[in-house]
């Protein structure tokens, strides 16, 4: 008898591709653009251009002017309301209009969904926060999903419509994703067979408390760690309470399969249990529970994540990873405390509203004040610096889509593509030098080497020289900036720098970076206005000063 | 301007030859301009194969004479590796049983039985000596969070233990050596798999390249109009930047830069080698290495530390398929780069070695394994006392002697003493072997001694 699916059912998924899963039908568009009918105007907010600015780095894929002026005439807390009442911009229903005659769907297409959602998605905060979420929720198609880049979508829109739900329904929706169940290898997960050495395997029940919602220690309320009476960290679980969790995640595999052995390879909905398969035992779970024995899987299911939810870690830990997705790589155990807090009562007494953690994020006094000592905010994501290029420069192809080939080469990281389920980089990552001596962490400093840093600069200038509107040749699906409006300043590099970097920046850049690209448009030859665009363009996006969130 | 620019800017400044690479002047006239009292002769390296996700290493070597067979075969069920078809080895030294290597790894059985490969038995994270019972009873410290990827990871690269320490060992060879270094034009740790704890140094910084080499800036070479960008790009770098992580950011660029064209210049010169490697990403990084090795002199390298990787290790489900490519994989990239130190004229200093998250459960979960400690690791290499496996082979039963639970075999000897025999056979002094690997005094054996 074949005592367990997954290892045929592996096979067969490296077989089966996706063209199986193109074949339902088309789902809905993606949201409408926002309203034209403006209420009147509310009282000026006070945000100046700059403030703007700063608040879209991190709260978007990259400040525009029209969004920049939204901000400031909504202010910050109505922009945010706004921007999560907005409809989600999802991947699914995108690719499913793009129906490859006769092919499979590919990993390009769903990169094409992502590229296309973060660049022109009116739901700038949503999208955000949902790529947030796919770093710390990780799956990916470094691995036998890539065959299935619509079921990765899926996963994807999954994070993007729960990004400002309750955190303890995107857990169950997480954990019943197939392809995390793929991932984790939950999905074909069986109950014990103690007379062949075989017990439940213990991928998820591990990732699932580690990664994504409270962590290997303690926490206090602010994100420190406890430590015990010899200074310690104390673990938040042991071995055998893994185990207990890895039995409650047994008997669940394709929703509609035929039986558990016979799985229906369907991607697009939740896992479904059969209970032949479940350990119906007695599980030990977080601080000191049990699950009784003889419940559903289903019910073991619903108990176990409740366990987990109800962890005090759950607060400061989710609140602590999405800071350092939004503003900043090192905040104050206070600021994690004040966004915890609201983890934990949204106001309303709810706990796990993720809306009104990420209101808390953005609207903190520790995000929203300007700079002192340097050491606030954090670099910014490699990509994310180069979607912004393309909002600020409505970068676009003629044909309407995003087809770029193995971003992660030259930026380090792709949307659900990173080497493990440990993300593209550590939050806890120290650059040997002033930030390790410092006691501070810079993340995405973890990608950045001598080899990525030299391929993100290099794609940064083809984004700029050889993909303009100007550019001679540009083939449909080439993506291009247009810089038309600013080479009408190229005469007067002075003025054409200042418009260029109130566009791209708000007016940030320092006199040593608008110095620079004054010197170097000055250089270019007056009857090439593009080049003397691009010259200055090039120097400001690849500066040291733009590669930070400040 | 790196610590390596700088370097060179003073020296030439001393020669009053500004402009003239270092390479031009005499080795002794060098080695006072730096101030370095010891500088190598010779030339060592060691090649860090890194298996991401925890290698399920009882596949890897397992025993061939039927009683221990069997033992392991019980634990193993399904996940058995069939005994007819493991590669025998014929150790040096015998413990009674015998052994053989997982049937993929062919390359691996010639390097060990030529006395150019040794196993490393039931290897792992210790702080101090630990057995089972130790463990269970919360009697002895050991690692904090043990079974868990990263932070086991992060345990073979840095030794850490219970200590806050945050260089890897690699990079506090790098400290320890750098006087004797200082002639070097490139770091001495080189990665080819992004940063890695493993080769930070508190003082010394690791340099990141490609399998092609290292990537030059677009737009910055040598005509008019490139010059001039370049220079206005390196002013922004040289700012001094408020932002911490500009200052970060620019620092790395800024290596970029002043390696890129240093090391591709060096690698220009490289012979083609005849030796044939593998497609495999793993044999990619390694033919690298081979190339970066061939140019030492060129970029007047000593010693050096390499790190490559491959992962998929992690085999959590479908091992009987998976296992067979990931061990293939790894035999045959040790045995092409191997090859390839032969006919560079290096084998004898060159030493590779795997390291990986931890061994995995001898426990199946049905169609793979979990998260476990101790596990085998391989060292190859002309300085290898080599065909014999250096510590004590684990007992492979569930419950049994060296079981921490659900066939997690507690390691029988300490990833401290593993990395002080390399460091030691790399030119490190004994006085400074327990800044290299902290818990290493807890240990009788300071030296396993499996390198000449």
């Amino acid at each position: 008898m074949i005592r367990r699916t997954a290892r045929t059912l592996r096979a067969s998924l490296l077989l089966l591709g996706s063209a199986a899963l193109t074949a339902c039908g088309g789902g809905g568009g993606s949201a409408s653009p926002a309203d034209n009918n403006n209420p009147p105007p509310p009282p000026p907010s006070g945000i100046s251009k700059a403030e703007a600015y700063r608040f879209l780095d991190q709260a978007s894929f990259g400040p525009t002017e029209a969004d920049a002026q939204r901000v400031i005439d909504r202010g910050y807390a109505a922009w945010i309301d706004e921007q999560i009442a907005l409809p989600a911009s999802l991947q699914v229903p995108y690719m499913r209009t793009l129906t490859p005659p006769g092919g499979a769907l590919t990993p390009n297409d769903r990169l094409d969904a992502w590229f296309r959602n973060a660049t022109r998605g009116p739901d700038q905060l949503r999208q955000r926060v949902a790529f947030a979420l796919s770093e710390i929720m990780v799956v990916s198609d470094q691995s036998v999903l890539v065959n299935f880049p619509l079921g990765l979508a899926y996963y994807y829109d999954l994070l993007t419509q729960n990004a400002f739900g309750n955190f303890r329904e995107l857990m169950e929706a997480v954990t019943l994703n197939p392809s995390m169940g793929v991932y984790l290898s939950m999905l074909g997960n069986e109950k014990p067979d103690i007379a062949r050495n075989i017990r439940p395997d213990e991928n998820y029940a591990r990732e699932l408390m580690q990664l994504f919602t409270i962590g290997l220690v303690e926490l206090n309320s602010d994100g420190t760690e406890k430590l015990d009476g010899q200074g310690q960290p104390i673990p938040t679980y042991s071995q055998e309470i893994i185990e207990g969790f890895a039995h409650v995640y047994t008997g669940w595999t394709f929703g509609g399969s035929f039986a558990f052995q016979l799985p229906s390879f369907d991607f697009m909905r939740p896992m479904q249990a059969y209970p032949a398969f479940h350990a119906t035992g007695l599980k030990r779970v977080l601080r000191g529970a049990v699950i009784p024995g003889g419940q559903s899987p289903e019910k073991d299911l619903q108990d176990a994540l409740d366990n987990i939810f109800s962890h005090p870690n759950v607060g400061p830990f989710i609140a602590k990873r999405l800071i350092e997705r939004l503003t900043s790589s090192n905040p104050s155990p206070a600021y994690v405390q004040r966004v915890a807090a609201r983890f934990d009562n949204n106001g309303s007494g709810v706990r796990g509203d993720l809306g009104a953690v990420v209101r808390a994020i953005l609207l903190d006094a520790e995000a929203r004040a300007a700079p002192v000592t340097g050491s606030e905010g954090k670099l910014k994501e490699p990509l994310i610096r180069l979607v912004a290029l393309w909002r600020a420069f409505d970068g676009k192809a003629a044909s309407g889509r995003y087809l770029i080939d193995q971003p992660q080469v030259f930026f380090g990281q792709a949307p659900l593509r990173s080497p493990s389920v440990f993300n593209f980089f550590s939050p806890d990552y120290q650059p040997t030098g002033e930030i390790a001596d410092a006691g501070l962490v810079a993340p995405e400093m973890g990608i950045v080497t001598e080899y990525s840093a030299t391929n993100i600069t290099n794609y940064l200038l083809f984004s700029i020289y050889l993909r303009n509107q100007a550019t001679p040749g540009l083939v449909a699906d080439d993506i291009y900036i247009d810089i038309a409006a600013e080479q009408q300043l190229a005469g007067t590099p002075m003025a054409m720098v200042d418009r260029l970097d109130e566009k791209f920046t708000g007016g940030r850049s320092s006199q040593a970076v608008k110095a620079q690209a004054v010197t170097m448009a000055s250089r270019a030859p007056l009857n090439n206005p593009t080049l003397r665009v691009a010259e200055a363009l090039f120097l400001i996006a690849t500066s040291p000063e733009y590669a930070a969130m400040r | 301007m790196s610590t390596l620019d700088r370097r060179r800017f003073l020296v030439n400044s001393a020669l009053g030859v500004a402009g003239m690479s270092l390479a031009h002047v005499p080795g002794a006239v060098r080695a006072e301009l730096i101030g370095s009292s010891a500088a190598f002769t010779d030339y060592k390296a060691l090649v860090c194969v890194f298996l991401f996700g925890g290698n399920d290493s009882f596949n890897m070597v397992v025993p061939r004479s039927l009683a221990e067979y069997n033992v392991y075969a019980a634990s193993r069920q399904n996940l058995a590796v069939a005994r007819d078809i493991l590669l025998p080895i014929e150790p040096l030294t015998s413990d009674g049983a015998q052994y053989g290597l997982h049937p993929g790894m062919s390359g691996m059985r010639d390097l060990f039985e030529t006395g150019r490969a040794a196993v490393i038995a039931n290897v792992g994270p210790l702080i101090q000596p630990t057995t089972r019972d130790q463990y269970l009873n919360h009697s002895v410290p050991v690692p904090p969070q043990l079974f868990s990827h990263n932070d086991q990871q992060d345990q073979w690269q840095t030794l850490r233990g219970r200590a806050g320490i945050k260089t890897g060992w690699a990079g506090r060879i790098a400290d320890a050596l750098a006087a004797d270094t200082g002639a070097q034009q490139i770091a001495l740790n080189i990665s080819l798999n992004g940063t890695t704890p493993f080769q930070a140094g508190a003082r010394t910084l690791p340099y990141t390249i490609g399998t092609t080499g290292a990537p030059i800036y677009f737009g910055m070479t040598t005509s008019p109009e490139d010059r001039e960008r370049r220079a206005a790009f390196e002013t922004l770098l040289g700012e001094n930047w408020s932002s911490i992580f500009s200052r970060a950011f620019a620092r790395v660029n800024r290596r970029a830069l002043d390696t890129a064209d240093l090391v591709n210049a060096a690698l220009a010169t490289a012979p083609t080698l005849a030796t044939p490697f593998p497609a495999s990403r793993l044999a990619q990084q390694l033919a690298m290495v081979a190339k970066l090795i061939a140019v030492r002199d060129a970029l007047e390298m000593s010693r050096q530390i390499f790190f490559v990787a491959a992962g998929g290790f992690d085999t959590h489900d479908n091992q009987v398929a998976d296992q067979p490519n990931l061990l293939a994989d790894v035999s045959a990239s040790v045995a092409a780069f191997h090859a390839a130190t032969i006919e560079l004229g290096v084998a004898t200093q060159v030493t590779t070695f795997t390291q990986s998250d931890f061994g995995r459960t001898l426990t199946s979960n049905g169609d793979g394994t979990d998260h476990g400690w101790g596990g085998h690791q391989l060292v190859a290499g002309d300085a290898v006392r080599g065909r014999d496996i250096y510590g004590r082979m684990p007992r492979l039963e569930i419950g049994g002697p060296d079981d921490a639970g659900a066939g997690r075999i507690v390691p029988t000897t300490a990833v401290d003493q593993f990395a002080a025999t390399l460091a030691k056979w790399f030119g490190v002094a004994e006085t400074q072997l327990d800044l290299i690997a902290p818990n290493l005094p807890n240990f009788a054996q300071r030296d396993l001694g499996f390198l000449t």
